[in-house]
């Protein structure tokens, strides 16, 4: 079968049946916590552009972003496998690496038109209009690079949202924080440096040792590619139990 | 365990062997951790329904998950059509599994879920989905929610599923699972036609009267190995020297009680009434007998039927 002939059917499934049913709630919470940080930007004394830079770093790219694409990465693949409904789609003659990919298209779709827009009206909120495009621009492709991973993490385990939750706060957050060689298979730190390489940002954002602006797309590009072939080799050494067993 | 086979005909001599299969199991031997689910189980199922029987735990729905390759082989083979199932992608565009558990994806409605699978499948025929609806009785609730079915309307939602692909291997965990008895009724006439077309259907259940009137053959695991195959009863045959028991309701019971009493071939005998209940392990020897007896005493016999020729009673002996 062609690939791409199945391929639609996967990223439609994806985006209909594996996302939150009520996927516009976590939506408005997504806008909501962006307009809030946006709202927080006014606090400081700072410039506009200079507070949204570090409302954006801290919360935006530390915070929304791995959250909110880690419901949408989950649902479309781990959560599927959990719940028992893989089976629908795993028992058919499309191939591993179609199933990954279209689960991934769906997830990545759906995250980018969350995150993206929501982003661009942080900053607007905040009254940093030129910050808009490149934290559009930093969430879209972190968006991507993180649906690839948690897809990735749902394949390897039954336990995803808990190993997910332990990559971004365990692995990206504190040893990311302490180490650049970590930092640089941190979707969180590179979408933040696309952001910061693209910003008119304070020096001190811009964290040494790790690809900034569109070398850090290029890195995200990387960790989606490597993650997207872990998930598919995963999913073909998948061991699919019944209840019975 | 007895590893009890007879030989029905149609079968090769091998009763857990299909002379024409279309899968085929061998050596299989499948661990979790510790536990062994599957202990070199070696059959074959060829066109025609099969039933797969067994106490819980026996292992049925690990022999089905790994014969349609959603698990990986311990060590042993399986071929479905010649190819490996887990590894060979093309064997799915005619195999298909109703899975035992509930889970059905809740947000798509049931010509969704179907039209989904037919995708996958490449069917190209735009009314097979509808097809496959109405063949179990869904067409009026077809465009409802799964999450708002029944436990027998998702069932029947996942067969469309399987059907929708037209599979000549089809695979049934427990397929009639609470369902009510006339959709029942109509699922079994459905997979007694599939079988009469020639695919090969291998359905298991533990509701064994109605695997009894589906299957033309079956295949008892106990303790995941293979504790008898063939017709079942054949292999109750096969069985006579385990006990078993016998009602016989007549006239004069008890001088017919007396009577019996004296012979070889039974082994217990309890009367009630006009009833008596019979324990032998030569049935044969006791069906000769009995009507010579009975007239050597004047008892006119009413009633004489096996009180545990159901599939049951075989698990009972089978495991004991």
């Amino acid at each position: 079968m062609r690939a791409g002939r199945s391929l639609t059917p996967v990223v439609s499934y994806a985006v209909r049946a594996c996302l939150p049913a009520r996927r516009w709630t976590g939506l408005l919470v997504v806008f909501g916590a962006c307009v809030a940080f946006g709202l927080l930007a006014h606090v400081p004394d700072t410039g506009r552009d200079a507070a949204f830079a570090r409302v954006a770093s801290a919360g935006l790219f530390g915070l929304v972003l791995p959250l909110g694409t880690l419901v949408i990465g989950d649902g479309v693949l781990g959560a599927d496998i959990r719940r028992g409904t893989f089976v629908y789609s795993w028992l058919s003659p499309v191939s591993m690496t179609t199933l990954t990919v279209g689960r991934w298209l769906g997830g990545s779709g759906t995250a980018v038109a969350t995150m993206a827009p929501a982003f661009a009206l942080s900053a607007l909120v905040a009254g940093s209009p030129n910050a808009a495009a490149p934290a559009a621009l930093g969430a879209a492709i972190g968006a991507v690079a993180y649906v690839a991973l948690f897809v990735a993490i749902g394949a390897a385990t039954r336990r995803s949202t808990l190993v997910a939750l332990l990559w971004v706060f365990l692995f990206e957050r504190l040893l990311g924080t302490a180490l650049t060689g970590i930092a640089q298979l941190s979707p969180t730190w590179e979408s933040r440096a696309v952001f910061t390489g693209l910003a008119d940002v304070p020096a001190d954002l811009v964290r040494r040792g790790i690809p900034e602006g569109w070398s850090a797309v290029g890195r995200l590009g990387i960790i989606t590619v490597v993650a997207l072939a872990v998930a598919t080799w995963r999913l073909g050494r998948l061991r699919l139990t019944g209840p019975a067993d | 365990m007895g590893g009890t086979v007879t030989s029905p005909t149609g079968l090769s001599a091998d009763p857990a062997l299909a002379s024409s299969p279309t899968i085929e199991v061998n050596a299989l031997s499948v661990w979790f951790g510790p536990k062994v689910a599957l202990s070199e189980v070696t059959c074959s199922f060829g066109p025609g329904i099969t039933g797969l029987l067994g106490p819980n735990g026996a292992g049925k729905t690990t022999l089905m998950r790994v014969m349609v390759g959603l698990l990986p082989t311990g060590a042993g083979t399986v071929r479905v059509t010649g190819k490996n199932p887990r590894s060979d992608r093309s064997t799915h565009r005619r195999l298909a599994l109703v899975p035992e558990d509930e889970a059905v994806p809740d947000a798509l409605t049931a010509r969704e879920l179907v039209r989904y699978v037919a995708r996958l499948h490449g069917v190209t025929e735009r009314d097979r989905p509808d097809e496959a609806l109405g063949s179990v009785g869904l067409t009026d609730a077809a465009d409802r929610r799964l999450r708002g079915f029944s436990k027998g309307m998702r069932q029947r939602a996942k067969v469309a599923a399987a059907l929708v692909s037209d599979p000549q291997v089809l695979v049934l965990d427990e397929p009639l699972n609470g369902t009510d008895p006339i959709q029942r009724a109509a699922l079994i006439d459905l997979f007694r036609r599939l079988g009469a077309e020639g695919r090969t259907v291998v359905a298991s259940s533990h509701v064994l009267h109605e695997v009894e009137a589906m299957a033309s053959r079956v295949i008892v695991l106990v303790h995941g190995r293979i504790a008898a195959a063939g017709d079942h009863r054949a292999i109750r045959d096969a069985m006579a020297d385990r006990p078993r028991r016998v009602l016989v309701r007549a006239g004069r019971p008890r001088e017919l009680a007396a009577a019996l009493v004296g012979l070889d071939a039974v082994a217990g005998l309890s009367v009630d009434g006009d009833q008596l209940t019979v324990g032998t392990s030569r049935a044969r020897d006791l069906a000769v007998a009995l009507p010579r007896l009975a007239r050597s005493v004047d008892s006119r016999l009413l009633e004489v039927r096996p009180l545990d020729d159901s599939l049951e009673s075989m698990f009972r002996e089978l495991v004991r």
